[in-house]
């Protein structure tokens, strides 16, 4: 009976850096990490969405999160890669973020303060402060970040 | 009996009958006598009534019982086919697709009981029997001698029913366990009209408080209707008699409900009942039979209630298609010659890497066989996919003949190439675009009975309805000798809605004009009427076909009648593709929207109210640069030729303008996925390329 409790209580997140910050993406989401491979540009679309790839036969678009976000583009390095999320409302889609870290797991009540961000806030994408180690992560938000703002 | 697990079976095939049943009752419509028709009806409305009874489809059953009943006596010849009868079919046929798309939608047939229709069946019954009425008294009076028997004084006709040792002890176990035993006789108003259907209800109420024991006259005869104007029950309940009572008399058209608890002492057992042995044995084995049906009947419906709402809106059956074993043949003769192929490639690279000569050229050889092999097994599964178009068009006679009437306008419908296959996709929306474009040519388009006699046309209006195949692309054609489309009304009719200026109108073409009837809401008939002119249709027919990737195109002869032309393509998924490059990007156009490519020097280019034009063979065509539509910038300098690819859509024309040429090919479309798809309209998909990149495809038909 114990056991179920701490599985109910902890989620696993896969860290990953945007520039000097920390995000957590939860696993239950994650398709896959594939590393940077080039993006086929599509015409009028919005800055963030770089284009689309091709993952094993199927098309995928992907997103910039670094301009999402509204942080400033970096060029790709060794370590960037495209973490593959799959929501139910728009199906797959990969993010590229600068680097993959660690994946951890966070108990839900202890080490993750919850955020009370103003809902209407358009650039809210963090759902939650995780503690682990020194460090804080930032939950994503992954509704917020595919949602069509 | 779990039965689900049937439900598409059952669906296929009741499609299937029905649209037989369709055919045929068109048939005998015009062949009253032909006995082939009739057999082959009788036996479809049979099977369509086991079907619905093994599945528990019971409104569907009783419905199917009729039209059987109706049949039967046409059949062995005592009723004759009249015009009156085949309207009522056809009602029948309208309600029993009415409880399939129902049972498709939510796995439930409705609880539409279709009295009406029901009562009108019987009526063509009734009219044999005043065909032939010594017989049917002859059959009345059989009917009722029994009843009169019972009905000497005593009301309590429970009284005679006969218990077999099996009901005995049933009673007594129950008395045992403190249950209580009531008999029951219900009087049916002489009024009712659907006896078996009241007395259905009546069961159904004496269910809900208590079990039926046993039943005179039988459950299968009182269910056939073959019972005068009251039946008796034995029933085992918990519930004070009062409560059956109340139970059976709440059932409307039921006069009055006789209940007693039964003393068995007063009852007929099996050794007092020697005088009956017959009937006896009979009543014994029907024993076993009516707590079976009773029993079953609730379950399939209660289940699918039950099962249905977590699926929501969502039909609960999958759409299938039925594939010839052969052909599943072939694709596994394909499949095994694909490894075979891989095989031998793997061979083949081993050997080149040993640096055996003459390898390279085995690789190539092994290439050009996968090739084969891969375009053999495209087709296959393209094959697989292909149904007939038959399945949509084969009720349009139907409709035309409904439409007939209603219209009162005689008009014949001529349909060929119905064999001619398409996609399942295609095939499945685009029985409303069609149907649109008949409903439009029978209203629209024929004249009435008068002004084509004043034409000189012969009095039965025509419409063709012709499919064939014509390179990559089926043409599905809508005609009519009718009025044709008038150009004039038209323009009068889109000025005044204010559609367009009259100074618009005095430029346009005939056939621009024409065209303004694809516009939302554009309806010249000047009334209203059921069958067409609320301006919900042609927009809707063309959106629903661009949609399938075809056109729509319409050619008119003012008082000799109209043709629609519909184009679609053969297949959705693969199709040819010329790849270009802009702007060092890859880009798929549709070979099937490219005219020709023309080499243009840049001072070729001239300028018509500001816009890029080139000069053609005669005709004009304006020119859209690729590079500036996709926000890119072109590789090429001012100076250097330009590439054009002039592309058609209708009577229009233009020249995209394009950096490289780089070959033809053959492309899979794919989806770009939920997030992307749709949003940009120049980007009708992507596909991927032989190095794993994705290249866009390009919809032309936007550019133009």
């Amino acid at each position: 009976m114990n056991d179920l409790k701490v599985i109910d209580e902890t989620s696993q997140f896969i860290v990953v850096s945007l520039g000097q910050e920390q995000y957590g993406i939860d696993i239950r989401f994650v398709e896959n990490i594939v590393r940077m491979q080039h993006i086929t540009r599509v015409p009028k679309m919005p800055a963030y969405l770089k284009g689309v790839i091709n993952l094993r036969g199927e098309v995928i678009p992907i997103m910039n999160l670094r301009l999402k976000m509204g942080l400033p583009d970096v060029e790709e390095t060794k370590k960037t890669r495209i973490i593959i999320i799959k929501m139910e409302q728009c199906g797959s889609i990969g993010l590229i973020v600068d680097e993959v870290k660690e994946v951890v797991t966070l108990d839900m009540e202890a080490e993750v303060e919850k955020m009370a961000f103003d809902k209407d806030d358009r650039n809210n994408y963090v759902s939650g402060v995780g503690k682990h180690g020194d460090g804080l992560i930032s939950l994503l938000d992954l509704n917020a970040v595919t949602a069509e703002k | 009996m779990d039965v689900s697990q049937y439900l598409e079976i059952f669906l296929d095939e009741t499609t299937e009958h029905l649209q037989n049943l369709n055919t045929q009752i068109l048939t005998l419509e015009q062949e009253p006598e032909n006995m082939d028709t009739i057999n082959e009806i009788f036996r479809a409305a049979h099977s369509l009534k086991g079907m619905a009874g093994t599945m528990g489809y019971k409104r569907m059953q009783t419905l199917t019982h009729d039209m059987e009943n109706v049949f039967s006596e046409v059949r062995n010849g005592n009723i004759k086919v009249k015009a009156s009868m085949i309207d009522v079919l056809f009602q029948c046929l309208d309600a029993l697709e009415e409880y399939t798309a129902n049972i498709r939608e939510s796995g439930d047939e409705g609880t539409n009981d279709n009295e009406v229709i029901i009562n009108l069946l019987n009526d063509q019954l009734k009219g044999k029997e005043e065909a032939s009425k010594e017989a049917a008294k002859a059959q009345t009076a059989e009917k009722e001698a029994p009843a009169s028997d019972n009905g000497s004084g005593d009301r309590r006709k429970w009284l005679q029913i006969k218990l077999g040792s099996t009901e005995t002890m049933v009673i007594n176990e129950a008395l045992k366990q403190g249950l209580k035993v009531y008999g029951a006789t219900v009087y049916v108003q002489e009024t009712c009209l659907l006896k078996a259907a009241r007395a259905f209800l009546v069961f159904k109420a004496i269910e809900e408080v208590g079990e039926v024991i046993v039943s005179s006259p039988s459950a299968q005869d009182i269910e056939d209707e073959r019972f005068g104007f009251d039946f008796s029950v034995i029933v085992i309940s918990e519930h004070p008699v009062e409560k059956l009572k109340a139970a059976i008399e709440n059932v409307s058209e039921i006069a009055e409900a006789v209940t007693e608890p039964i003393d068995l002492s007063q009852m007929k057992t099996e050794g007092e009942a020697k005088t009956a042995p017959k009937e006896e044995k009979k009543e014994t084995t029907q024993v076993v039979a009516t707590p079976a049906p009773a029993a079953q009947a609730p379950a399939p419906s209660d289940k699918n209630k039950t099962g249905v709402k977590p699926a929501g809106a969502k039909p609960v059956v999958n759409r299938t298609v039925r594939v010839d074993i052969e052909k599943l043949d072939v694709l596994m003769n394909l499949v095994s010659e694909l490894i075979i192929a891989k095989n031998s490639l793997v061979v083949a690279s081993e050997a080149r890497l040993q640096g055996d000569p003459g390898s390279q050229s085995n690789v190539n050889e092994q290439i050009e066989y996968l090739e084969s092999v891969t375009t053999n097994l495209h087709e296959s599964v393209m094959k697989v996919r292909m149904v007939p178009i038959e399945s949509v068009v084969n009720k349009f006679p139907r409709m035309i003949r409904d439409l007939s009437k209603k219209l009162d306008k005689k008009m014949e419908l001529y349909m060929s190439g119905e064999e001619t296959e398409l996609d399942r996709t295609v095939v499945d929306e685009i029985g409303d675009p069609l149907m649109h474009l008949l409903r439009n040519a029978a209203d629209h388009g024929l004249e009435s009975a008068e002004v084509r006699a004043e034409r000189g046309k012969p009095e039965v209006g025509s419409i063709w309805l012709e499919a064939y195949q014509d390179g990559n692309n089926v043409v599905i054609e809508v005609r009519d000798d009718g009025n044709g489309i008038d150009a004039e009304k038209i323009k009068n009719k889109a000025i005044a809605r204010g559609t367009i200026t009259e100074e618009q109108a005095a430029n346009m073409s005939e056939k621009e004009i024409i065209d303004l009837l694809f516009l939302p809401s554009f309806s010249t008939a000047d009334k209203v009427t059921d069958v067409s002119g609320r301006g919900v249709g042609l927009d809707v027919v063309k959106s629903k076909i661009e949609a399938l990737s075809g056109e729509v195109e319409v050619k008119t002869v003012l008082g000799v009648g109209s043709t629609w032309i519909i184009r679609l393509p053969l297949t959705l998924a693969i199709i040819q593709a010329l790849m270009v490059e802009v702007g060092g990007e890859k880009y798929a156009i549709s070979l099937g929207s490219v005219q020709t490519i023309e080499d243009v020097s840049p001072d070729e280019i001239k300028l018509v109210q500001n816009k890029e034009v080139i000069h053609l063979r005669g005709s004009v065509i304006p020119i859209v640069r690729l590079h500036k539509e996709l926000d890119i910038e072109s590789t090429k300098s001012p100076e250097d030729n330009l590439i054009v690819l002039i592309a058609k859509k209708g009577d229009r024309m233009a020249g995209i303008v394009v950096d490289e040429l780089l070959g033809q090919q053959e492309i899979v479309i794919k989806s770009m996925g939920k997030y992307i798809d749709n949003k940009c309209k120049l980007i009708s998909g992507a596909t991927i390329l032989g190095d794993g990149e994705v290249a866009l495809i390009l919809d032309a038909n936007v550019l133009i």
